[in-house]
Formats: structure tokens, C-alpha cells, sequence
């Protein structure tokens, strides 16, 4: 980070209108309704001004992946400045009911982990969903998640806080709606990993990141979540403790994409983005502390690193820690995106957009299985692993569920994490 | 830790990354973006002209000591004959491997003349096999074909451009639909959709009637992305007439073919833009990137420098035109008032003096000072941030790559 603060629009002058960000976004690969990031973005942003009406609504079918930013030679923050010229056209002309739906993923987990198999059948019950197709517009095929019928993952930890494992050294988990809400068992795999690392995980209250609402230009109510997390992570931070979060677009949230959308450039909030890791990320940089007790492994696994994760410019730290484990072997995606991009994939009239950017994904997951028979892939976003799941069939896991089974403290068919008992008695724990 | 960490995405840092991994090494190319590939013609040019001459060179390597006799310090004197031929030679065989082969004008001391974009002669040293038919050496009459809706491709100009060179050339503008249904695309999604077998035969359908027999077939280089060859050959068939594709403005998409199949062979990180270092007795201890929070430290035994010059991104200015390396503050031999950057002459077959200058290196392409001093103990150099050449005006930018980023490897692995 530069010590000067310039808001993203002031990249704009940088670009030598190259369309190389043209020629690898997915989107416009795959439709006309996105000019691209160079026309929606820098060109366009020549005629926006304040208090004048937005010269261009296309910005709204940028699905926000980064790929632009990523494959940029002259580092203008092109995804950035169409965030905010799609917040500044709701701004402007009010969003659909279906967008603050979607913005409040928190809410609607909530709401439904209090009756997770009534909620799962009336949610995804073909004539709901049609309703919601017809009426909200959300795409009826988009795979939306199951809440989890075993509980919260805060739960889970409550109920098993007296056990957990005291040390000195102490890391502070941010576990994001998905996993507290639909997908417990990723936060568990990874306290499992964090205290097999001999750390003490310290999970203090937290709340949505924002970034759904920021994807979908709701700024204020994304504001508040933000400040919300600043009030309960800020201090921690403030203390020098790490953060690390398995959602890697929570992390890339807290990072970076909430303050440099939002204008939040404060001591406290340059803080929290010191404190953020992704949790790969951090591993990487605790390599000395990571155990090599390794159970024997022979897994062939494609791995796609998120659009998201390439974002937090770290590198592919998942792919550095996995490859540590004896008998396992990666296969690099060198696909673009999903085509979920979080919720862009769920409206109706985006679900073929992200079906057609995903189909490279898809195929090259596909071919892994035919070759070589692979069981699963890897992917570390959770809105990503569904629509791999559901565009190709095949199973997704987190890498933090396969460090954990690599540990043999987790099942991967079953997601379940293994007790020391299960070991001992079944020596077979893969 | 890594063996060697290559900065640098363009041609010769994709190939440095990939010789080292041919190698057996742990390496890693980090870069800011994209580039340099997807800037370029996607040709191997290695020398079209000498300074101040306006000929083309047909004969590279009987000009080399021409060459060095106005540019001593040129990379291709500092890489050396054999070096030059074999890396020339390497690039053909990893090419061919990719299947994406490049060819030449049939002896090793020759040079192919291939339409520009304007219908130009460029003296290109070895070309993807799709666009050699379009070679001027021979007098076969030509048929441009392009589209109203292509932006920056007009076959009329190259047509009387090749007229006025004394070539039989016809023009044809070719409706979009025989393509795409899309009212907006970059010559990148035409190739993206020219990957599917139906959309070649309804543009060989489009193309058909204005074939004459004899005549071959140019078009923009739009011919398939990831079924480039396969689309290449089946609209040779069903034409029955030679075609060849010439590159567009950019994004070029020649060269992104070759981005993207030189990226399966060597773990490539971008949007990370190295900005800091570490030294002590003489070596780079570590590297670190700008992230999202905080920099990132990359550890390895060697680096490699790829960076490009002043319009790559490798050198940077400020307003006064002071410029400078931007990682390593490397010593420059640029002009560093803006002043003295360009000749008056903008096409000046001498080449611009913010062209000319850059790095010095020693004969194994480690940085040295104004005194010949080497730098680091550990750092290598390769592509077009090296002094001593006018790439742009020389047309020996990829030739300078190639050659510089093989040799690189080959100096850093002999000196482990």
C-alpha cells in the first residue's frame, strides 16, 4: 500500500487503453449487455460527475471478479470504479427488492438456521423456487445453499469451548455467514487445523462483511456491517492479534474492498487490514509451525484458486501449503472464474452469463475426472464451490477441509471431523 | 524456497520462467499484468534493420557484424553467436511442443516479409505457421478480406498498399454475422468464436465466392484462440486456397495464444507488482509485492529481471524526465532529461534515444555499474530492459528476448 491515499477514479489516467482487461474479462467474453471493464470503467468514467445523472447503466452486469485488476499492466483499480458507479446509479434510481435480498445473506441465514429443514424444504422446493423466479427474480437452476441441520458453527463452539486447546500463542477466527450458517463443518476443519498448529482460536462476535451488499451498490447499509466488524475486530487488531478468515471474499473484505469502496481510510480500519489474513495466507507465512504429521495420503486434486482470492495479490498460498503434503498432487485452473461471483449468479437474468463464464471451469473439472479419476476438487470460496458443483457435478471442498483430513483429524465424503476415538479405533481415517 | 523468482510476464520472462522450470527448477513469475505478449505482432522478429538504414535486413545473421560495429554493447554481441542460434532454436522446439508452431524463410539465414496492418512489409525472422502464406518475397495474388464492424482493420488500405508495392491485391469486406451475432467484440472474442468448427464454415460459406483461384487469403489475426490450428487448417480446406492471418492493433491476438500456452508450462502469479527489496554482501535476500494488506516477502536463490523498459513498466519517470529502474534502482544509460529523449524525426531509423539505452550486464547478464562492476551476485537481466539496442526501430524485440532470457538461465545455471 502506498502511504498516500488516492481514491480508485484517480487510476483512471494510468490506463493506455490497452484491452488487454477486454480481451481476459469474462463477461464481455460472453455477452454484449458488458462493453467490457475498459469502456465501463476508465472511459466511462471521463462522464461521470457528481450530481449528474450516471452516463451508463451497463456497469451493472460487471460481476465484480477482478479479473480486469488482475491481467492490468498499469494497476488501475478498473473493478473499483465500477462498484461505485453501480452505487452511485442505486444511488440514484433505488435497486430491486430481489438485490437487498441477496445483500443480506446474514439476515436470511438467521432467519433460517432457527428452522434449517423447514427452511431447506420451503427454499428449495421447485414451486418456491419458481415463485422466486417469477416474482424476485432469482434464477430457479442458481445453487442456492442448505442451511445446516446440525446447528450453527457458533454452536458447535460454544458447546465445545471448554475443550478447546489453551496456549500462549492465539489467532483470532473470522468465520463469515456461510460457515456459521450453512457450512459448519469448514470452521471446525479449521479450528482443528489452527489448534493442531498449537494455537489458541479465539472467535469473538462479528458480523457480515458487507461485501454482498457492496457487490450489489448498497454503500450505507454495507457501511454499517463494516463499521460493525471495525467496533468488534478493531480492537483485537488493535492488540496485534491475527485474524484469519476461510471465506477468502470476507477476508479481501476487511482487507481492502470495504475501506477502498467505502472511503474508510482511519488508523482503526488501516489496522484491521494489518490484522486480515486468509487463512492460507497465513499458514504460509506460520510454515515453521505447520506439523508435517501427515497421514498417508495418494489424492489427485484439481484445485481452482477464486477470482477472489487471486485479488488479495498473496500469491496462491493454498497451493503452497497443500503441496507440503506427501502424496498429494495439484492440478492448477487456470480458468478465470466461476461465474458466480457471489450473488450475480443467483438473478435471473445474469444465470446464463455465469453458467457460460463458468463452462472453462467446469471442463477443465470435468476432464480432471475423466483422466484422472479425481474424487474432488479444491476451491477455497463457498459461493464458488456451488457453482462448480453445480456445473460440473463433482464435489468441492475447501482446502482447509483437505489440510485437516491430511491430518487425519477430518472426513472428506462426510465432512464430519474425527475425534482422537475414531482414530484409534479405525486407523483408516481418509 | 524458490530456485530462481523471474519478475516479469512479458515474452522474456514467460520464457526465463519456463527454460528454469525445463531445468528442473522451483520458479515462480510474478508481474504486475499482462503485457508485452499481447501487445506484439506474435512474430519472431530478429533483426529488420540496421541503424540508419531504411532496407530491411533479409540476411540477420550476415548483419550481425554490421550491427555491432554501431551497437557494441548490443544484447545479442553480450549473448554471442551460438547462444543466439540455439535459443532461437529452443524457442522453435517449445513452440512446436505447445502446438503452436513458428516457422521461417526456410534457411537459418533468412527473413520472411510479412504485410503489416497497413499493407507494410515487416522483415519478421520466424512467424506462426498461419501467418507465413502471406510472405511478400512471393508474387501470389492476394485477396485482403476483413469487416465493416472490426474496428482498426481496414483490407482496402492493405490491398493498395500492396498494389502499390507491385502485388495483385484485392480487397472484400465480409459481413460480421458470418462470425457473430454480437454487436460489440474485440478481435479476441471473433477468435474466440472462430474456436468453433460451425462458425468456420459459415465464414469459409461468406468467403467462398470471392476466392479466385491462385490467389491467397489474408485476413485479421482472428483465427481461433485455443483451436487456432485446427480452425487455421479446416478454413484452408474448405477454401482450397492458402490463407494467412495479419496481426491486429492490439490486443494481438497471436500473441495472446502465445501467453496463454507459454503460461501451462510455469506457475505465473499477476497483479502482484514487485516494489521492494532486500540486500546484504552483494545479494538479493528477498523480493516483496504490494497486496491487498501487506507486502509479501518471495524468497529465492536467484532473480531474474525481466521487466521491460521504459514502455513496459521496467523504468519509470518523473515529469522532468529523470527516469529509473523501478525495483533494484538498477544503474540506467538513458537520457534523463525529457528533452533528450526522442529525435526530431519520429520514424528516424536510428531509433530514440529512451529506446536505446537500459541496463548494462556483463556477458553473463548480471547488471554491472559504469565501471563494469557486477551488482548483485544473484540477480540476472533478460529482454528489452538491456541497453545497447533500438528494439522498436531495429525490429529485435522478441529476438532480444528470446535470446536474453535463454541465455540468462543458461549463466544462472552453470553459475550454481
Amino acid at each position: 500500500m502506498s502511504d498516500l491515499w488516492l481514491p480508485p477514479e484517480a487510476s483512471l489516467d494510468q490506463c493506455i487503453k490497452c484491452n488487454i482487461c477486454v480481451s481476459h474479462c469474462p463477461v464481455a467474453q460472453v455477452t454484449d449487455l458488458f462493453p467490457g471493464p475498459k469502456y465501463a470503467g476508465p472511459q466511462a468514467q471521463r462522464f461521470r460527475h457528481l450530481g449528474q445523472p450516471s452516463p451508463d447503466a451497463s456497469v451493472d452486469y460487471c460481476s465484480g471478479c477482478r479479473v480486469c485488476n488482475e491481467v492490468c499492466p498499469n494497476d488501475v483499480n478498473i473493478m473499483e470504479m465500477n462498484a461505485r458507479a453501480r452505487a452511485a446509479l442505486v444511488a440514484e434510481q433505488g435497486m430491486p427488492l430481489r438485490n437487498r435480498l441477496l445483500g443480506r445473506n446474514e439476515l436470511m441465514g438467521k432467519v433460517g438456521s432457527y428452522v434449517p429443514g423447514l427452511a431447506n424444504f420451503v427454499l428449495h422446493h421447485p414451486v418456491s423456487r419458481a415463485a422466486a423466479d417469477a416474482f424476485l427474480g432469482i434464477a430457479k437452476e442458481a445453487p442456492l445453499p442448505r442451511w445446516s441441520t446440525s446447528g450453527t458453527f457458533i454452536k458447535w463452539w460454544e458447546a465445545r469451548y471448554a475443550q478447546r486447546l489453551i496456549s500462549d500463542k492465539k489467532v483470532v477466527y473470522f468465520h463469515g455467514c456461510a460457515t456459521q450458517y450453512y457450512e459448519p463443518f469448514i470452521g471446525k476443519a479449521a479450528v482443528l487445523v489452527l489448534e493442531h498448529m498449537g494455537y489458541e482460536v479465539i472467535i469473538p462476535p462479528q458480523n457480515c462483511c458487507g461485501l454482498p451488499m457492496l457487490s450489489n451498490g448498497e454503500f450505507k447499509a454495507a457501511g454499517k456491517l463494516y463499521d460493525g466488524n471495525l467496533r468488534k475486530l478493531g480492537p483485537y487488531a488493535q492488540q496485534g492479534y491475527d485474524i484469519v478468515g476461510t471465506s477468502t471474499s470476507c477476508t479481501l473484505t476487511l482487507k481492502e474492498e470495504a475501506p477502498h469502496l467505502l472511503d474508510r481510510h482511519t488508523p482503526a480500519s488501516q489496522s484491521l487490514t494489518g490484522a486480515v489474513w486468509d487463512i492460507f495466507e497465513w499458514i504460509r507465512e506460520h510454515e515453521a509451525e505447520l506439523p508435517r504429521d501427515f497421514v498417508p495420503v495418494d489424492w489427485v486434486i484439481p484445485y481452482h484458486q477464486p477470482c477472489q482470492y487471486r485479488a488479495h495479490k498473496v500469491g496462491s498460498p493454498a497451493m503452497d501449503v497443500l503441496a507440503m503434503i506427501p502424496g498429494i498432487t495439484l492440478h492448477e485452473s487456470h480458468a478465470r472464474c466461476c461465474g458466480i461471483a457471489g450473488t450475480y449468479g443467483y438473478k435471473k437474468e445474469k444465470y446464463d452469463i455465469a453458467m457460460q463464464i463458468g463452462q472453462e471451469l467446469f471442463d477443465f473439472i470435468l476432464d480432471e475426472a475423466e483422466h484422472h479419476h479425481t474424487e474432488f476438487n479444491a476451491c477455497d470460496s463457498e459461493t464458488c464451490r456451488w457453482q462448480i458443483e453445480h456445473g460440473s457435478g463433482q464435489d468441492s471442498r475447501h482446502p482447509i477441509e483437505v489440510l485437516a483430513a491430511a491430518y487425519g483429524l477430518y472426513h472428506l465424503n462426510t465432512r464430519d471431523i474425527l475425534s482422537s476415538e475414531d482414530i484409534n479405533t479405525n486407523g483408516d481415517s481418509r | 524456497m524458490l530456485d530462481l523468482l523471474v519478475i516479469g510476464a512479458g515474452l522474456s520472462g514467460l520464457l526465463a520462467g519456463v527454460a528454469a522450470r525445463q531445468a528442473g527448477a522451483r520458479v515462480r513469475v510474478l508481474a504486475t499484468g499482462a503485457g508485452a505478449t499481447h501487445w506484439h505482432a506474435g512474430t519472431v522478429d530478429l533483426l529488420g534493420y540496421l541503424p540508419g538504414k531504411r532496407a530491411p535486413v533479409m540476411q540477420p545473421f550476415a548483419a550481425m557484424p554490421a550491427l555491432f560495429d554501431a551497437r557494441p554493447r548490443h544484447p545479442y554481441a553480450l549473448v554471442g553467436d551460438a547462444r543466439l542460434r540455439a535459443s532461437l532454436s529452443w524457442f522453435s522446439t517449445l513452440t512446436a511442443s505447445l502446438g503452436l508452431a513458428y516457422e521461417g524463410a526456410g534457411s537459418e539465414d533468412a527473413a520472411l516479409l510479412l504485410p503489416s496492418a497497413a499493407g507494410a512489409a515487416r522483415p519478421v525472422y520466424l512467424a506462426p505457421r498461419a501467418q507465413l502464406a502471406g510472405d511478400m518475397r512471393d508474387e501470389r495474388p492476394y485477396l485482403i478480406a476483413g469487416f465493416h464492424a472490426l474496428r482498426d482493420f481496414y483490407p482496402q488500405l492493405i490491398a493498395e498498399n500492396l498494389r502499390k508495392q507491385g502485388f495483385n491485391a484485392r480487397a472484400v469486406f465480409l459481413p460480421i454475422e458470418s462470425i457473430t451475432g454480437r454487436s460489440d467484440f474485440s478481435p479476441v472474442h471473433l477468435a474466440q468464436a472462430l474456436d468453433a468448427p460451425e462458425v468456420v464454415t459459415r465464414l469459409a460459406a461468406a468467403l467462398r465466392p470471392w476466392v479466385r483461384p491462385g490467389q491467397r487469403v489474408g485476413l485479421p489475426a482472428i483465427l481461433g484462440l485455443e483451436r487456432h490450428q485446427q480452425t487455421w487448417a479446416m478454413l484452408q480446406a474448405l477454401l482450397d486456397a492458402p490463407v494467412f492471418e495479419i496481426p491486429t492493433l492490439p490486443p494481438s491476438v497471436p500473441g495472446l495464444r502465445l501467453f496463454n500456452h507459454l503460461r501451462q508450462r510455469v506457475h505465473l502469479d499477476l497483479g502482484m507488482t514487485v516494489s521492494d527489496f532486500a540486500a546484504e554482501n552483494g545479494r538479493i535476500e528477498w523480493v516483496s509485492s504490494r497486496s491487498s494488506a501487506r507486502p509479501v516477502k518471495h524468497r529465492a536463490r536467484a532473480y531474474l529481471l525481466a521487466t521491460g523498459g521504459i514502455l513496459g513498466g521496467g523504468f519509470v519517470s518523473d515529469a522532468s524526465g529523470h527516469v529509473w529502474e523501478r525495483i533494484f534502482d538498477l544503474p540506467l544509460t538513458l537520457p534523463q532529461q525529457r528533452s533528450q529523449w526522442f529525435h526530431n524525426d519520429f520514424l528516424s531509423p536510428q531509433g530514440h534515444p529512451i529506446f536505446l539505452g537500459g541496463v548494462s550486464a556483463g556477458a553473463d547478464l548480471r547488471p554491472v555499474d559504469a565501471n563494469q562492476r557486477r551488482i548483485y551476485e544473484n540477480l540476472w537481466v533478460a529482454g528489452n530492459l538491456l541497453d545497447g539496442a533500438a528494439s522498436i526501430a531495429e525490429r529485435s524485440r522478441e529476438g532480444i528476448a528470446i535470446a536474453t532470457a535463454y541465455a540468462a538461465v543458461q549463466h544462472w545455471l552453470e553459475a550454481l
